[in-house]
């Protein structure tokens, strides 16, 4: 199954997409996407029931984070209690390794996004600052990338020996599904997803359309 | 950007920012709710809906949008500090409509600091300064809601 791992909603300061129309727009565009992961900015989304929308149009509709880091941004999945209370989701500054330790230890998932994002991307702070030897996992293909960013997170990634999974990073409506990641198991909820993540059974896979 | 992308003092600064100005009222104004300027507002946006163009119609009301249009004398606490660098964005206004705003509605605004935050992207690191203008009308009832984001960045 196909999920895009990296979506913004209204919930977002900077999202201009509700749930709703994502799901339209997936339905109507007929796009491969068997759901989405909703990562709002900078918090933890506690609040947002998305079941009916999941019921109604056939979709798998997860919520995680987006969270900022030293070293850039972080996806965080299987966000719980926790987690919430182990560092600021609000702070642009928390620390990498002490983000994936404590996904770690409270059951998540955490993994750099668009890393090859110069300047302010995972890559360009390894040059700056070293390399964080807890990462495992990053995002190789981002829907907001420009030409030259993704390809440098697919080379580094490998350099590494990172996995790499794909995410669209929209928020618009138009701009869901560009990026994805292919799952060799079926995903129904956060806790199975975390479980995919670390099983490693996954791949990014690009749905943009040709120019 | 530069290498102190989310660097601990621009957060301290914010922090200290928040905890001083989110939340108090910095200013307050008074407006009249004029037909002439709501039908320029409407005309200004684009609006057809008779509700909003037309005197005459008998629902004829502010545009929802109408008070963002209304600023207040200060756009900032009078001592507030120089935080996020002196560039200056306009990042955009909220409304949340409560009630119509009808012609002659005495409108009184209540201008705080609703948030202070940053985000990093591209561009570096920005800051966010949200003004909320909150309005009640004559008979103290709530009517709008504007949120105004204000971005700083180096």
């Amino acid at each position: 199954m196909i999920l895009d791992l990296h979506t913004h909603s209204v919930r977002s300061d900077d999202g201009r997409a509700k749930v709703d129309n994502y799901c339209q727009w997936i339905r109507k565009k007929e796009l491969p996407l068997d759901g989405m992961v909703l990562t709002e900015h900078r918090q933890w989304d506690d609040t947002s029931d998305y079941r009916d929308l999941e019921d109604r149009y056939g979709l798998v509709i997860l919520k995680a984070s987006e969270v900022e880091t030293d070293y850039g941004h972080v996806l965080v999945f299987g966000v719980n209690e926790d987690l919430v209370n182990s560092f600021d989701f609000a702070r642009i500054d928390n620390p990498l390794p002490e983000v994936l330790a404590a996904a770690e230890r409270c059951g998540a998932f955490a993994a750099p996004c668009h890393p090859g994002r110069r300047n302010v991307g995972l890559f360009a702070h390894y040059e700056r600052k070293g390399v964080v030897d807890a990462v495992h996992t990053v995002e190789v293909l981002n829907g907001g990338s420009i030409p030259g960013e993704d390809e440098l997170s697919v080379e580094k990634a490998a350099e590494h020996g990172y996995r790499g999974f794909g995410g669209s990073d929209s928020h618009i409506v138009s701009r869901i599904g560009f990026c994805a990641t292919e799952f060799d198991d079926t995903v129904t909820d956060i806790d199975g997803l975390v479980a995919a993540l670390y099983g490693g059974r996954f791949r990014a896979v690009s749905l943009r359309e040709p120019v | 950007m530069s290498d102190t992308e989310g660097t601990e003092p621009a957060s301290t600064e914010v922090q200290e920012a928040k905890a001083k100005y989110v939340g108090f009222v910095f200013d307050t104004a008074t407006f009249t709710a004029e037909q002439d300027k709501m039908l320029a507002w409407a005309e200004s946006v684009g609006e057809t809906d008779p509700r909003f163009t037309d005197p005459s119609n008998p629902d004829f009301q502010a545009h929802p949008t109408f008070t963002a249009s209304l600023v207040s004398r200060r756009v900032l606490p009078e001592d507030f500090p120089k935080i996020g660098g002196p560039r200056g964005i306009d990042g955009g206004k909220a409304v949340v409509i409560q009630q119509p705003i009808r012609p002659g509605d005495r409108l009184k605004a209540s201008a705080t600091i609703a948030d202070i935050y940053e985000k990093t992207g591209r561009s570096g690191t920005m800051t966010f300064i949200v003004q909320r203008m909150s309005f009640v009308n004559q008979n103290d009832e709530p009517v709008s809601m504007v949120d105004w984001k204000m971005i700083r960045n180096p």
